[in-house]
């Protein structure tokens, strides 16, 4: 069992020193309210191999940057590509590995740690895979505390720290190594072998230290998923649930409603990001009866409510199936579903200048300032 | 129809549900004859017009129990290359791997958009073919990444493994679409393994009915709230799984008179909750809670409700009816099958370039959705559209979509074209 140490060792509200099997359950519900890009094709089979490994290898150490000797080189982990890919290619099981070993090989030396690159979605869970199988400790910390579409929308990039040399491992089996000096080249080279692998691939990227991790990395977020994951395990009424996600998160809900639209391609779309400009629009169900439409990529970007912008990337927007009593994700909605839409602000990094231009509203083509900056 | 035996009520026209009296019986002739007479004295002469069956249940009584007389089956997965971790080799569901003898990797397959990931192994499975020639199973299911697009790959090792061993049963992901290796396989080991059964009760309800009502056409209640007809179902019985979940929930809105509503169930876990719409219960391809894996077969979405007993504070949240059902629950699984229309389902991944491309992506599927519910016993041209839905696939290449469409029909011309009067039963 992982150990909850509130307030006192770790340093902040529900610090966890290690994830077991009897965690992973929390660790999937948590990736899924910090994407919902997360869907269930994959569920069972992934939590399956993860849970499987933890009993066979024996919990994974979770520690933060500043508990590691700084020299202790990291590499972070994620899955590139779609899940739905994913779940129809499952991995053969040592795609996270070998992607972490290439690096070792090409640099001459091993990795005392493992880290997320985006501590959500399968990403969430693919570093504590290669951390089982490496025997090597989990960093408490991301790059992203949540999920960007591109692989240098990252807090270490942001500090300086280049994501190459990257090895991108696929179910196929073959790998792609890219070295760059430019951050935003590897992910334009990345995406178009991450197809030709199969749809997804096993990503190794940010080989670094942790001494740069303790100034670049966002500290925290795998256990601040775990303690949301475990919230939303315990299946809480709606209300509830707003409420004391706003006490580990500072979640707040925009608005309640019952979708009536599903649009694509309503914005001008950019080939070079994944997923395409689609929009959703829901009637809500109480209160001021306002029509809340919703902007999506990958993530959803943007919330207007009659017409009026209230939430907007950055912030974590995620939508909670009211009547199922969990999150919903984007493949899977409908006409007809009747959603809470929640608002979580995003890590205080990416509301600076720089992460703003990287991705804010502007990167998604709306030429509007965010709403906390009015 | 259950383990504990068949039971059955007789829905008229109108709505009117009229109680059979029959005991819970395994005598499936003393059932259809009780249905008959009843039909005959409430109703009138010659007025049953259809029966529909629910297998369901016992089908999963028999996975669950894992009776001994269902077969074991054999899956080739057709992935570029097998799995090395145990966990990644097997099924998920505990179930669903006890049903499994024999495993093989053949390599092959493509990603979801169609491109070939590798050429299929054609050495391996000839070596395959000949290892199953060897052992005694005949059952066999076949899963390879990417068919819902491309099935070359399954149909190869198909029609090879049909050419080694002539009177296997096969079956292939691919006449199923939907997401998910894992779940696909599930579906097809399900599928492959239930066939025989299927078709023995399937025979069993077609004699009685001969014997007592000749003429009058079985259909067989489907897992997403609908119906089939016997053949269909003989080809592909994992369609019928989770039927009785959906009829449960149509039934309770039938005796309830909400064509929009939510229901609560209760079931020996605890309660649950599933949401009826324009008199359908509301479907997708997801877990079945009793096999613990997903299937790739449209089933009722139900959600633990732990609020509600006995009509108490429910704590999910909707601004529909709420019908909070009682007493056992066999007539309103009647019911809900007596009343069911033939459906259709598509769920699949499409590549659209522009709004027009779309447009045109989404009429196909619903097409061939319409196709799917005259196959399934739909009267031709009264097949309407339920749901259609088009998500983009997020983290996939810009342009890459899901399409789910669900389409339902009606069974006979409009009632107004059939002037007397007329029931059906489950």
């Amino acid at each position: 069992m992982s150990t909850a140490q509130a307030g006192t060792t770790g340093g902040y509200l529900g610090a966890i020193s290690s994830i077991s099997a009897d965690d992973v359950p929390a660790l999937y519900q948590g990736a899924k309210f910090y994407s919902p890009a997360v869907g269930e094709a994959d569920k069972s089979a992934l939590t399956a191999w993860l849970a499987g490994l933890l009993d066979r290898n024996g919990p994974v150490a979770l520690r933060r940057p500043e508990a590691m000797p700084p020299d202790t080189r990291c590499v972070s982990l994620c899955v590139i590509g779609s899940g739905s890919a994913m779940a129809d290619l499952p991995p053969s099981g040592d795609e996270f590995q070998l992607a972490v070993q290439r690096i070792e090989q090409l640099q001459g030396q091993p990795f005392g740690a493992v880290y997320p690159l985006a501590a959500a979605t399968v990403s969430a869970l693919v570093p504590v895979v290669a951390a089982a199988q490496l025997g090597v400790p989990l960093l408490d910390a991301d790059g992203m505390g949540r999920t960007y579409a591109l692989i240098h929308h990252t807090s270490m990039y942001l500090a300086g720290l280049s994501p190459a040399p990257l090895v991108a491992h696929g179910p196929t089996g073959e790998s792609v190594l890219i070295e760059v000096t430019i951050g935003p080249r590897a992910d334009r080279l990345l995406r178009a072998n991450v197809d030709t692998l199969g749809g997804w691939a096993a990503l190794a990227a940010y080989p670094t230290t942790a001494g740069a991790l303790r100034r670049a990395a966002l500290p925290g977020t795998v256990s601040r998923l775990l303690n949301v994951g475990r919230l939303l395990l315990e299946r809480p009424t709606p209300d509830v649930l707003v409420a004391r996600l706003a006490a580990i998160n500072g979640c707040s809900r925009i608005g309640r409603g019952r979708i009536v639209e599903l649009e694509h391609l309503s914005r001008p779309n950019d080939v070079t990001v994944p997923g395409h400009p689609s929009s959703l629009v829901l009637e809500e169900s109480d209160g001021q009866r306002r029509q809340l439409r919703l902007e999506l990529r990958s993530e959803i970007v943007a919330v207007f409510a009659d017409g009026r912008l209230v939430a907007a990337a950055p912030d974590l927007l995620s939508l909670f199936d009211v009547s199922r009593g969990e999150i919903a994700s984007l493949d899977s909605l409908e006409p007809g579903d009747l959603l809470d839409v929640l608002v979580t602000p995003a890590d205080a990094v990416w509301y600076s200048a720089e992460g703003m231009a990287m991705v804010g509203l502007g990167s998604h083509g709306i030429g509007l300032d965010h709403p906390r900056r009015r | 129809m259950c383990p504990d035996g068949a039971r059955a009520v007789l829905v008229v026209d109108d709505g009117t549900v009229l109680p059979v009296d029959v005991p819970p019986t395994h005598d499936v002739p003393a059932v259809v004859a009780a249905v008959v007479g009843t039909a005959a004295d409430r109703v009138g002469p010659d007025a049953l017009r259809a029966v529909t069956v629910d297998v369901s249940a016992m089908l999963l009584d028999a996975v669950v129990r894992a009776e001994t007389s269902l077969p074991e089956v054999a899956v080739v997965r057709i992935v570029p290359r097998p799995a090395g971790d145990p966990e990644l080799a097997r099924s998920p569901a505990r179930l669903v791997e006890r049903l499994i003898s024999h495993r093989w990797t053949v390599a092959g397959g493509h990603d979801l958009l169609g491109n070939e990931l590798r050429p299929l192994d054609e050495a391996c499975l000839v070596a395959v073919c000949a290892e199953l020639v060897a052992t005694d199973v005949r059952h066999l299911a076949v899963v390879a990444a990417g068919s819902q697009g491309r099935p070359e790959h399954e149909r190869a090792v198909a029609d090879a493994v049909q050419a080694a061993v002539p009177g296997a049963r096969i079956s292939a992901a691919s006449d199923f679409g939907g997401q998910g290796l894992i779940a696909r396989e599930a579906t097809v080991v399900l599928d492959c393994t239930l066939g025989q059964l299927t078709d023995a009760l399937l025979t069993t309800w077609e004699a009685a009915l001969d014997q007592h009502a000749p003429g009058v056409p079985l259909r067989v209640a489907r897992g997403d709230g609908g119906f089939s007809t016997p053949s269909r179902v003989r080809a592909l019985p994992s369609v019928t799984l989770g039927a009785a979940d959906a009829a449960e929930l149509r039934g309770a809105a039938h005796v309830a008179r909400h064509e929009d509503c939510r229901v609560l169930l209760r079931r020996p876990d605890g309660q649950v909750a599933g949401d009826v719409r324009r008199g359908l219960p509301v479907v997708r391809s997801a877990q079945l809670v009793e096999l613990g894996t997903a299937l790739v077969v449209p089933t009722a979405v139900l959600a633990p409700e732990p609020g509600g007993a006995d009509g108490g504070e429910v704590l999910r949240v909707t601004d529909v009816p709420l019908v909070v059902v009682d007493g056992p629950p066999f007539e309103r699984v009647c019911v809900g099958a007596a009343t069911s229309q033939p459906t259709g389902w598509v769920d699949e991944i499409a590549y659209i370039e522009s709004a027009e491309h779309l447009a045109g992506a989404r009429r196909e599927a619903e097409e061939r959705a319409a196709a799917m519910v005259t196959a399934n016993g739909a009267a031709p041209g009264t097949s309407y559209l339920i749901e259609s839905s088009i998500v983009a696939v997020p983290y996939s290449p810009s342009g890459t979509v899901r399409i789910r469409v669900r389409v339902a029909g009606a069974s006979e011309v409009p009632a107004a074209a059939v002037p007397e009067p007329a029931g059906s039963a489950a």
